[in-house]
């Protein structure tokens, strides 16, 4: 295509994509650099806000034990629920795409149904399970006569963050397993490769991208995730977006829940571009 | 095959899958059992069972999700207008920037829902002191934020339908004389029906269930259904939120059945 050509698909192509750009560019770009633009200023306890240029909301951020803690909490619950979701995941995205019965589309449709009904609604089955005197409570104080306590420990927020996310670990994988051809598989399976070498020397290379995809999402799920660790984790258990929201909320110092904002999402995208630059090139989706 | 049946892989993956599909279904099971336990409180076994609960839904969170209904049908509408249009621009066109504008428009899902929601607050607020317009709280500023998360499924199912869509057709209406709006409304549209049908329903739900942008966008008499349900979670846990839970669960499942004879919503989810 000539320049002339190029510039005039250009012209219309942005009368139909300018309401678009126009929306993404009010609500969310001119949002995030007023955010950053916020967390320069300072916070005072009549004012509440005083306008100035300080790094101060950013140090105070990695001098504090508290905060540097809250982010380790968040990025280890992130990995390990991201670890698990792919070690469930795997799997199950397996059996899925190499399922051949009519349940494949009920099977299917079931994975896709708790993507839709949202992390609140998710959360009270766990409360059931992990509450006083719920289920695990009511087994346990049925073998031993005294109980078990899950709610409030982190595992119980792992549990919850696993479950949310695993469906979208589940459907990425499986739609990369879908691709790969099975003659493959059979050819393997046919020069004597036992299944779990089959397995391994076959699927599992072909699956990476899909596999480094859901991971990547799995992640930033977790990192950003509000409603699990405030139900199942409790006051006790700090995570970034809890924090972020009670320092706007309770303490109203926006300055500093503007900078929480930037490092939660500078964290994530820095881990995210890692996760890119580790995955071998070949391998990548 | 058979002679593998019990190899401690084969086994150690049919536990895996068990596991996973355990951690998924086991709560919305017990969700659904618990929602019509006829007690006030978790206890096993109960006296008894009712559907009571559900009857309580409405006279309890009718607020909340008239609130959250509304948000989410303004906010799929006009996502669909501003969405349909670009899908259709980045599916036609081949121009410099193409890829920087689909990753602009696609942005909104990848960052953290709380930085959002923050963010638009405080512009909210900015403007709001300047021009004495009451926009924080307000259920516009609800719908345009709930826009911004929308648009981007929108986009992606447009361009999905138009993935495959022949050109031919349009160039044909146009050379017998239909006007780029006419070719448009009746060979361009048509072809993206499926694309936009679950659009408009991904849209509505993605608006319906989303908790961290919208926490700072409520303001008293203006809350939804999944704040709603959280702030009454952080207190107690009874079958009246999992009738609820329960019903919402239904409400998706039905719309998602029907979509999937339109598109093969597995296909489009991630």
């Amino acid at each position: 295509m000539d320049a002339a050509g190029e510039r005039r698909q250009g012209a219309a192509a942005a009368t139909f994509l300018a309401p678009a750009t126009l929306v993404v560019m009010v609500m969310l770009m001119a949002p995030l650099l007023l955010l950053l633009r916020f967390s320069l200023n300072r916070y005072d306890r009549t004012e509440l806000m005083i306008e100035t240029v300080t790094g101060a909301n950013y140090l105070r951020f990695f001098s504090d034990p508290f905060y540097i803690g809250v982010m380790r909490t968040t990025l280890a619950v992130a990995a390990l629920s991201t670890l698990l979701c792919l070690l469930l995941g795997l799997p199950l995205a397996y059996r899925l795409a190499r399922m051949q019965s009519r349940w494949k589309t009920a099977c299917m449709l079931g994975i896709v149904l708790p993507l839709f009904i949202g992390s609140t609604v998710r959360m009270v089955g766990w409360m059931i399970l992990f509450a006083h005197g719920g289920v695990i409570d009511a087994v346990a104080r049925w073998f031993n006569g005294r109980g078990m306590e899950v709610m409030y420990t982190s595992f119980a927020v792992i549990a919850g963050i696993v479950s949310i996310n695993l469906p979208f670990v589940v459907l990425t994988i499986q739609s990369t397993i879908e691709t790969i051809d099975t003659r493959l598989e059979e050819a393997a399976g046919s020069l004597g490769a036992p299944p779990a070498r089959m397995f391994w020397r076959i699927v599992w290379p072909l699956a990476l991208p899909g596999t480094a995809t859901a991971g990547i999402l799995c992640f930033i799920l977790a990192m950003n995730a509000y409603a699990t660790p405030y139900l199942l984790g409790g006051p006790r258990f700090q995570m970034m977006a809890p924090l972020l929201y009670w320092e706007f909320s309770t303490n109203n110092n926006w300055p500093f829940a503007s900078a929480l904002a930037l490092l939660l999402m500078t964290t994530t995208l820095l881990m995210t571009a890692c996760a890119n630059w580790i995955i071998p090139a070949r391998y990548r989706a | 095959m058979t002679a593998f049946a019990l190899s401690p892989s084969r086994l150690a993956a049919n536990a895996l899958v068990t596991v996973g599909a355990a951690v998924i279904f086991v709560p919305l099971v017990l969700t659904v059992y618990l929602s019509v336990f006829d007690e006030t409180i978790i206890v096993f076994p109960p006296q008894g069972y009712t559907l009571a609960w559900y009857a309580r839904i409405l006279p309890e969170f009718g607020g909340a999700l008239r609130t959250s209904g509304l948000t989410a049908l303004g906010a799929a509408t006009i996502s669909l207008a501003v969405g349909i249009p670009a899908g259709i621009g980045l599916s036609r066109y081949r121009f410099r920037g193409r890829r920087a504008a689909v990753t602009l428009l696609l942005a909104p899902l990848t960052i953290p829902g709380v930085a959002i929601g923050l963010g638009i607050f405080v512009l909210a607020v900015l403007i709001e002191e300047r021009t004495e317009w009451a926009l924080s709280g307000s259920v516009w500023l609800m719908v345009a934020a709930h826009v911004l998360i929308t648009l981007p499924w929108v986009v992606r199912l447009c361009l999905a339908s138009l993935a495959n869509h022949d050109r031919a057709a349009e160039e044909a209406a146009a050379s017998l004389g239909a006007t780029p709006l006419m070719v448009i409304w009746r060979v361009t549209l048509p072809a993206m029906r499926g694309g936009i049908v679950a659009g408009a329903l991904f849209a509505f739900i993605v608006s319906f269930e989303n908790l961290e942008m919208t926490l700072f966008l409520t303001a008293p008499g203006l809350t939804t259904l999944p704040i709603a349900v959280l702030s009454y979670l952080q207190y107690h846990i009874d079958p009246l939120i999992a009738a609820i839970a329960v019903a919402q669960i239904v409400l998706v499942g039905g719309a998602l059945v029907l979509l999937d004879r339109q598109v093969r919503i597995s296909r489009v989810a991630v």
